[in-house]
């Protein structure tokens, strides 16, 4: 089956790292397999906010955003 | 592409608990719109009433801060922010500076008050203390006592009404549950979106105490306020193995959150109940009022050894 590369990047993080993953992937299949539950953080899919249901796409760059803060 | 259920926009959020997917401007709507919602139905804010809010520069309390500027432009009432600096290096010092930028952006008078000023010591150095001395407390125990305390004396110096702060669903669901693990009615009893307690305090409101942390977050980045993203160095402990535990059941199991919220608030006239009647009286060491004869802050403060730096403040 075909794969696509997805680019991360991790809010407040240095650096990305690519990630091989199911052609029709989704937002919350990346993060699954990162090990974010969906529920803590926030996705941008080149600079936009994106549902955790929307497919990815070959080349995509996504940043991950922790959303959980203060004590 | 996903589609927003209400408009057909694209949607940026799925809003699991109820079944739909909404765009930027419906969710930013419908945040809104619950944030009213709580004011109303819960009688939070009276016409002409002074409000203070306590803003940390943190997400949550600066959505919170920019909500009721804009509710409270229009209902003829005042607001002041009021910033507690614990003294938290590589934290408080960054979170600080976009607490008063947001206020004045908003045009909405500020202030900072320390724990340095206020008990002769920042929270870096009571954590210090507390290791050398062993008292078996963590960071979290004097930092939440304290700057309660604080937090009322500066609401109450102001002559506010009441006092805001920006619990959402998440900070009110763990808070249940963790006076449920402790067993804490007294503590319990407390939680609600308005706790009205007796002379020498404000009342305390809960605005955003029906909206989820993630639809506060969301919220943030797409109105584009500048917040503070960060986790307290001193984070630790049961209060984390509950948002964990509670996280977890919410993706498994889409609206728990809201259903242990709805359960407390139908058993809340009940634990009420339970809960003995005390005498209010004043704090024999800093004259706060308090149910004991000295206050929780003199009791910690005395652990540490700093009983004799108490100061009154005046502002």
């Amino acid at each position: 089956m075909a794969r696509i590369t997805v680019t991360v990047r991790v809010f407040g993080q240095r650096g990305t790292r690519r990630l091989r993953l199911q052609a029709r992937a989704r937002v919350t299949d990346l993060l699954r397999s990162l090990g974010y539950n969906p529920e803590v953080v926030a996705t941008r899919r080149d600079g936009k906010i994106v549902a955790e249901g929307e497919r990815l796409a070959n080349g995509d760059l996504v940043e991950i955003i922790p959303i959980v803060t203060g004590g | 592409m996903l589609r927003c259920s209400l408009c057909g926009r694209r949607a940026v959020y799925d809003r699991h608990y109820a079944g739909v997917l909404l765009c930027d401007r419906c969710l930013v709507k419908s945040v809104e719109r619950r944030f009213r919602r709580a004011i109303a139905e819960h009688k939070l804010i009276a016409p002409s009433e002074r409000i203070a809010v306590a803003v940390s520069g943190g997400k949550d309390s600066v959505v919170c801060l920019h909500m009721l500027a804009e509710h409270l432009r229009l209902r003829n009432c005042e607001l002041a922010a009021i910033t507690i600096d614990e003294g938290i290096k590589g934290y408080r010092d960054r979170s600080l500076p976009i607490a008063k930028e947001n206020a004045e952006l908003l045009g909405v008078r500020h202030l900072v008050v320390n724990f340095e000023d206020a008990f002769g010591a920042t929270l870096d150095r009571m954590v210090r203390l507390a290791k050398r001395r062993k008292t078996g407390l963590n960071p979290c125990t004097y930092c939440g006592v304290m700057r309660r305390s604080l937090l009322n004396q500066a609401a109450r110096e102001l002559g506010a009404d009441k006092l805001a702060t920006a619990h959402n669903l998440d900070d009110e669901v763990q808070a249940i549950m963790l006076n449920y693990v402790r067993a804490d009615l007294s503590r319990l009893h407390r939680l609600g979106p308005i706790y009205s307690p007796r002379e020498g305090f404000v009342p305390r409101i809960k605005p955003l105490r029906e909206i989820p942390e993630k639809e506060v977050a969301l919220y943030a980045l797409l109105r584009e306020l500048r917040v503070h993203l960060a986790v307290c160095p001193y984070a630790g402990g049961i209060h984390i193995e509950i948002r964990d535990f509670l996280n977890n059941l919410e993706a498994n199991h889409p609206n728990s959150k809201f259903m242990i919220l709805r359960m407390f608030d139908r058993l809340k006239p009940q634990v009420v109940r339970g809960v003995p009647e005390f005498e209010m009286r004043r704090c024999e060491v800093c004259g706060e009022p308090t149910s004991t004869n000295v206050c929780k802050s003199c009791e910690l403060l005395k652990k540490l050894g700093l009983e004799k730096q108490r100061k009154t403040l005046i502002y």
